[in-house]
């Protein structure tokens, strides 16, 4: 095993020892030589010493084998980066534990949301999404569609355009969570995608479904006067000429029958026009002509509002009582007011900043509101874009950006001129990794998992060793009636069955009111106790056999203390068994807290670790249709062991002297 | 031998008591009052009963008052209740159920069976598989036949069980359909002829059977590798060689009965261990095991199925070790000269 690219060193060499150099140089050098030959090694002139020519130190040795063998190399490197990638990829993708969206549950790996197609680009007319698709009608009366368009349960690609829909004959489209509503040129209502709650076409009018009207069913309409068209949660609204047609699934819409006839009396007493209707995800709201709206007063009555010049406000409908409102918008739990002179209501529960509002220059004021689920955008008098609420994607990032109409995806907003040319998008790209079953991130939740798992992991580890060097050591050392004991108690530490009992200690602490990092930390140290005794007894075994060896009793004739026997002479000797054992012990413990995890026993949802990702993948419905939900935790859990335990199994043939002589 | 095997048994039953009292603490530490609980249903259908009263008699009924010792030594059946009988463990009293309202060894019965089999095929299958194998490796050691198994035996135990699981179910379930993704039986499988059910049975624990056969080849492999590979590095194989030994008798004689020291205590230690393996195999193919029986036990708060079960747990680490011992002391002789 030694370097046989040896070469005897030439006098010249000799000459150049860095002892020869001048003082004031050799104090500048020598810290930047040791900083090097801590990266390098020792210089050429160093390592050429003549007094000990052909002279390496077993560690080196050891290192050398160890990167001679490229499996070894390779896993090191996964695992370097693996860890890299959990330990500095939570600063770039932060995680909120409790996040969840239904509306965006279940997508598959996918990072067009953004993506407008080309064509679209000079020349858009509307854009509109609800909730992982988003549809876009050109000016030459083009539908387009970009986003997630499947749904793996139902088998539904939603971008497959029914029979009716041909190049160039769509005035007005409008997208939902499952279902498309498309007027086409010649006045013809075309709906697809999921239709069993009735959201299109012809539907049982049971008790909680309102059908779509018979005059949009099956008759044509005036394209010259459709002034709204919206779909949201299994539900679609029209509004033509001034009156509404609403219709879907009124489980989904609470307030929709209520609202449909609110509306048509209101209208029929004074003669008057619907102008706007916004439906968030469980109510909708309606804006007449004249400046009122009405909507479900659960809300309206309960929820607090914000106001962009007057703060909070606590009786939201005295408040609007004199106010003319020009615009009306709703993101999922919110809606939001335009006031005729600017200002700005949001009403709802406001978990994302959507109340957010921002404050404009003096002199403007918005004129315009468009939603996605969960921000707010609007336009100004001076033509400055502004949009507020959930930024994930940096969709609610526009500060007064000039343009002249703002369309706003689910988690989209698109700037264009008045021509309908491009100007901005910002918003959410997609998902990398997919998402799972609560519409969280996959990817961001496989680095934050990442992290708690190495760390249970690590720790764990470390606790364990901790033990089982104090006690094998402790054993091995002293023999007699120490080790008797200590040996009996890793007998009986080893005889407790691990995964029962590792589930009944995380069951009692359930019924315990501690926090969840208190948890995780007891997690851990139960982990760490219930796995130290292998470790220990080998500890046990070596110390014993190096205590008998020569140099031990040289040590002691020349007088050594005991302790410096046992820390200085004793423990080098045996360190290397402990660091291949602790490595191996790492893709245990991973192992075991991911399994733990798995079963609901470990670190608990929402707090995310690679075992627990997994614990929702065991029914069929989930490995068949939404296979990105456990191919990637389980493909980034078993890269984690797999090089570790590659890692460790190469140390221990490399620090073996045994294994070595033997090839 | 006979002195050896009691010394290890008394030792055993001592570490019994120790693991037995360490368990019924945790237990304890579950904020839990039977009596209590009683008591109060009983007080609030009739209010004319005396709450302390009811209480007193259930903490009595159920051996529930003294002190922590006493309670213990009453639950393992070495202690009196208040009327004066013995009915602890120690006389087959397991305590009872809440779920199933039934003693819970009765509970436990149709389980026991299913997890025994299941285990039983399943280390028979592993040990045809690794033993074999092992020897092949130990013997072409370095070859690269050798080489490609050393890598997939790291793959193999670097796996947890639950994603090798996964992927078995998503490839021979769902995507060959081979066998059913989870369940003991086919639904109204009750009306067919015994034959049927039998291959129906057969067919549903086929999968579980084969990932946790798969689960343990890695780690087995390499044991046995590495206890044969030592084995053959003896003198005593250099001798029967130089003997001008056929190089089958060598290894099948010789070097396979030194091999086969550590390889007994894998085999017992991992029958064991594989207790453990079987509660994450059936709970994620839903088998009528005692895995699956703990698992609902601990999720449902079933608090005297979950004590009974553990206690079961290391009963079977104990006597595991117990037999690992006494394997030790007959397939080794100087065992008991040692000790």
């Amino acid at each position: 095993m030694l370097d046989h690219n040896h070469k005897e060193p030439t006098n010249e060499e000799f000459a150049d020892t860095p002892r020869k150099k001048g003082g004031f140089l050799r104090a500048v050098t020598t810290p930047f030589g040791w900083l090097l030959r801590m990266v390098l090694g020792p210089s050429k002139s160093l390592t050429e010493d003549p007094a000990s020519p052909k002279w390496e130190s077993p560690s080196r040795l050891a290192l050398g084998s160890f990167f001679r063998r490229k499996l070894a190399v390779a896993a090191l490197a996964v695992l370097l980066a693996l860890f890299l990638f959990v330990f500095v990829g939570p600063l770039f993708l932060p995680m909120d534990v409790n996040y969840t969206d239904a509306l965006q549950a279940n997508i598959a790996p996918n990072y067009a949301m953004l993506s407008l197609p080309r064509a679209l680009k000079g020349q858009i007319r509307d854009i509109n999404g609800y909730a992982n698709f988003t549809v876009g009608v050109s000016n030459d009366n083009r539908l387009f569609m970009w986003g997630y368009t499947k749904d793996l349960i139902t088998g539904l690609d939603y971008s497959d355009f029914p029979a009716e829909i041909r190049d160039g004959n769509v005035c007005a489209a409008s997208a939902g969570y499952d279902h498309i509503i498309a007027i086409t040129t010649d006045g013809k209502v075309v709906g697809w995608g999921n239709n069993s709650r009735g959201q299109y076409g012809a539907a049982d009018a049971s008790d909680d479904l309102l059908p779509m009207p018979d005059a949009l069913l099956h008759g044509t309409v005036d394209i010259s006067k459709i002034e709204q068209l919206t779909c949201g949660y299994q539900a679609s609204a029209l509004i033509l000429d001034g009156k509404l047609y609403l219709w879907g699934n009124s489980a989904a819409l609470l307030n929709m029958d209520e609202l449909l006839e609110a509306a048509d009396t209101y209208t029929a007493q004074n003669n008057i026009r619907v102008k706007k209707i916004a439906l968030s995800n469980y109510y909708a709201a309606v804006l007449f002509e004249d400046g009122t709206m009405t909507g479900s007063n659960l809300i309206f009555n309960r929820e607090s509002a914000v106001s962009s010049k007057n703060g909070k406000i606590k009786n939201f409908k005295n408040y609007l009582a004199d106010k003319e409102i020009i615009d009306i918008a709703a993101t999922d739990n919110c809606f939001a007011f335009l006031l005729s002179d600017g200002e700005i209501l949001v009403n709802g529960a406001a978990k994302y900043g959507e109340d957010e509002i921002p404050v404009i220059g003096d002199g403007e004021k918005f004129v315009s509101l468009t939603a996605g689920t969960r921000h707010f955008a609007a336009l100004t008098d001076g033509g400055k874009a502004w949009s507020w609420g959930h930024n994930d994607g940096g969709q609610a990032s526009l500060d007064g950006v000039a343009a002249d109409r703002i369309f706003a995806g689910a988690k989209q907003t698109y700037l264009t001129d008045a021509g309908g040319k491009l100007i901005k998008k910002v918003g959410f790209r997609g998902y990398l990794f997919g998402t799972d079953s609560r519409g969280r991130d996959i990817l961001t939740r496989i680095v934050h998992g990442g992290k708690m798992t190495m760390t249970v992991g690590a720790v764990a580890v470390i606790v364990s060793s901790f033990i089982a060097i104090i006690i094998g050591c402790l054993a091995g050392y002293f023999g007699g009636w120490v080790d008797l004991l200590l040996m009996r108690l890793t007998e009986i530490f080893s005889a407790i069955p691990f995964l029962p009992f590792a589930m009944l200690l995380s069951f009692v602490l359930r019924y315990y009111p501690i926090g969840e990092t208190m948890r995780i930390f007891i997690i851990m140290l139960i982990l760490g106790l219930l796995s130290w005794t292998s470790l220990a007894r080998i500890i046990r075994g070596q110390v014993l056999s190096e205590r008998e060896k020569e140099f031990v009793l040289a040590a002691k004739s020349m007088g050594v203390r005991e302790r410096k026997i046992a820390f200085r002479h004793i423990l080098p000797n045996i360190i290397s068994v402990i660091l291949v054992s602790m490595t191996l012990d790492f893709a245990g413990c991973l192992l075991t807290e991911s399994s733990l995890s798995y079963l609901g026993f470990g670190v608990q949802q929402p707090q995310p670790t690679w075992g627990n990702m997994l614990s929702g993948a065991n029914n069929s419905i989930v490995i068949q249709n939404y296979s990105w939900q456990w191919i990637f935790p389980a493909l980034f859990l078993s890269i984690a062991t797999i090089s570790i335990n590659i890692i460790g199994d190469t140390l221990r043939d490399v620090l073996d002297p045994k294994s070595n002589r033997e090839k | 031998m006979t002195k050896y095997i009691f010394k290890r048994i008394l030792y055993i039953v001592i570490v019994f008591f120790i693991l037995s009292f360490l368990i019924f603490m945790i237990y304890n530490l579950l904020p839990v009052d039977k009596a209590a609980e009683k008591a109060r249903e009983e007080v609030t259908a009739d209010r004319n009963l005396d709450y302390d009263a009811r209480y007193t008699y259930w903490q009595e009924r159920y051996g529930l008052n003294g002190s922590k010792f006493e309670r213990y030594l009453r639950w393992l059946g070495l202690y009196p209740y208040a009327d004066g009988s013995f009915h602890g463990l120690l006389q087959g009293n397991l305590g009872t159920s809440t779920k199933y309202a039934k003693p819970v060894a009765e509970v436990l019965a149709e389980p026991m069976k299913n997890t025994v089999l299941l285990n039983l095929c399943a280390t028979l299958l592993a040990l045809g598989i690794t033993i074999p194998l092992g020897i092949f490796c130990a013997v072409r050691r370095g070859s690269r036949r050798d080489t490609a198994v050393q890598v997939g035996t790291i793959v193999g135990y670097s796996l947890p069980m639950f994603i090798i699981a996964i992927v078995f179910i998503w490839l021979f379930a769902v995507k060959l359909g081979w066998f059913p993704v989870s369940g003991m039986n086919t639904a109204g499988s009750a009306s067919w002829s015994p034959m049927r059910q039998f291959f129906d049975r057969l067919r549903h624990l086929a999968l579980p059977l084969i990932v946790m056969t798969f689960c343990s080849l890695g780690g087995m492999t390499r044991y046995v590798r590495a206890s044969m590979s030592e084995a053959l590095s003896m003198d005593c194989i250099r001798t029967a060689r130089a003997k001008g030994l056929h190089e089958r008798r060598v290894i099948y004689s010789h070097a396979w009965r030194n091999a086969l020291i550590p390889i007994v205590t894998l085999v017992i230690g991992w029958f064991l261990g594989i207790f453990a393996g079987s509660l994450m195999v059936e709970n994620i193919f839903a088998l009528n095991g005692i895995g699956k029986v703990y698992f609902d036990a601990l999720s449902g708060s079933d608090n005297e199925v979950v004590l009974a079960l553990q206690m079961f747990y290391i009963l079977i680490s104990l006597a595991g070790n117990l037999l690992i011992d006494i394997a030790y002391g007959f397939v080794d002789p100087r065992v008991r000269v040692d000790r």
